[in-house]
């Protein structure tokens, strides 16, 4: 089977790559969407003051 | 403020002292370093990681 | 003059700092005949193996943004690092760990419990996470490994020169296009804004009062004139890089210190514990208390750009 690898996505904002696998015939088996990043802002927002907030969650996409 | 800071890197506050020695107080000076060394021999290696990938 | 070749990267980053080198305007236009970009995801169609067949030191410069925390960010920024003439730490991610390294204050395992198993919007049952690769039934798949630490870019490859703030200003990328296109960059490990503080470059009335209370942002509405930090707010100026323009104080927000430390300055927190507590007016222990209950979050308020950089980096890990 065949693939074919898209990495990185572009002309959007954050990581993301994309495999696709071709059947023997070139047809599209299957594809998958992958994003190759986390930076956790689930986790360490916690903790952090309240009113900090408004100067931290900007920074999860500035585009 | 230092030792609620360093709690939230999770250093124990037992590796902080913070004492007001006079210049004629030699003893005590001695002694008291003596017994910071001794606490932190006894706390044992920090694990101080230097900016590697893994903590 | 040949035309430059010209690279852009974010790493671990939100985009701003791609978006702020559009902010400057019609001077784009000025970039573009100055140079050629060869790379830019997030708004040109390269891919990685494009990049890895270019020949060495073929690219002139590389804006490189974002900090680094899997292997797939350090691997671009090595890959890059060869690739480049100059390579330019740009924006507060790649140069102190900005936002994303308040990650240091957690773990690699708490994120991914947080993010994939507890978040209230996920669905997942059987607690999948992430796995550097997967078998499908078509193939197998990869992904980046994710490092627990948030390191920057100087802590993985040898970096020619600094552009911090979060992101960095108009003015200073402009000073960076005028730098290549009159072939006159600083020398190598320079930080491309000011030496001094923050507080140099800022006009506000200082009267050398002390403080008896720290106010929370939302507790006061500071007066416009006065020096934030004699007013008991937070205020990163005395130990913050300057040449953002006081963008921050002007509007009377204190600074939360996205320029870094400026020269001379080892650790951006340890200063400001200082700078503190210098001016907290205390007679005794009771109001030492006061103080240190009036400061909610001195970890990810002094560091809160700059926790890759300090002397500490993260939070140290229980011993089990
Ligand atoms: S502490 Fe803040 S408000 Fe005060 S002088 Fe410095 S930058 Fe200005
Ligand atoms: S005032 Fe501080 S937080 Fe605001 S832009 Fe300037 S350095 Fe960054």
């Amino acid at each position: 089977m065949k693939k074919i690898t898209i990495d990185p996505i572009t002309r959007l904002e954050g990581h993301g790559k994309i495999d696709i696998f071709l059947d023997d015939a070139g047809d599209v088996a299957n594809a998958y969407l992958q994003i190759p990043e986390l930076r956790g802002f689930e986790k360490f927002c916690e903790g952090r003051p309240v009113e900090e907030l408004p100067r931290i969650v900007p920074r999860i996409c500035g585009v | 403020m230092l030792k609620k800071m360093l709690e939230q890197f999770g250093i124990d506050e037992k590796r902080l002292m913070l004492e007001w020695v006079s210049a004629s107080e030699g003893d005590r000076f001695a002694s008291i370093v003596n017994n910071m060394t001794e606490q932190v021999r006894a706390l044992g290696p920090l694990n101080w990681n230097q900016g590697g990938k893994h903590g | 003059m040949a035309k430059l070749k010209l690279a852009l990267y974010w790493a671990a980053a939100c985009g701003g700092c791609d978006v702020a080198v559009l902010d400057i305007n019609e001077k784009i236009l000025d970039v573009a005949k100055l140079a050629d970009i060869v790379f830019w995801p997030i708004a040109l169609d390269f891919k990685y193996h494009h990049v890895e067949a270019m020949p060495d030191k073929s690219v002139d410069v590389c804006l490189f943004n974002g900090a680094i925390r899997s292997s797939e960010q350090e691997h671009i920024a090595k890959m890059l690092r060869s690739k480049s003439k100059v390579l330019v730490s740009f924006g507060s991610c790649a140069c102190f760990g900005g936002i994303p390294a308040l990650a240091n204050l957690t773990t690699r395992a708490e994120i991914m419990e947080r993010a994939y198993i507890e978040a209230p919007s996920n669905e997942n049952p059987n607690k999948t996470l992430p796995q550097t690769k997967v078998s499908v039934p078509e193939g197998e798949l990869t992904l980046p490994e994710l490092y627990d630490n948030v390191l920057t870019l100087a802590q993985v490859v040898p970096v020619e020169y600094f552009v911090p703030g979060c992101p960095p200003t108009v003015d200073l990328i402009l000073k960076v296009v005028n730098a290549l296109a009159t072939n006159s960059l600083p020398p190598v490990g320079a930080t491309i804004a000011s030496d001094k503080t923050l507080c140099d470059e800022c006009d506000r009335k200082k009267e050398k009062k002390m403080i008896s209370r720290i106010y929370r942002t939302h507790e006061i509405i500071p007066d416009p004139e006065r020096c934030l930090l004699e007013q008991g707010l937070l205020c990163m100026g005395s130990a913050t890089r300057g040449g953002c323009g006081a963008l921050c104080v002007k509007v009377n927000i204190p600074c939360r210190g996205c320029f870094g430390p400026p020269a001379g300055v080892f650790d951006q927190g340890a200063k400001l514990v200082s700078s503190i507590a210098s001016i907290y007016q205390t007679n005794g222990k009771q109001d030492i208390e006061k103080m240190v209950n009036e400061l909610v979050d001195p970890a990810g308020t002094f560091y809160r750009f700059g926790m890759s950089v300090s002397m500490l980096k993260r939070r140290i890990p229980q011993k089990t």
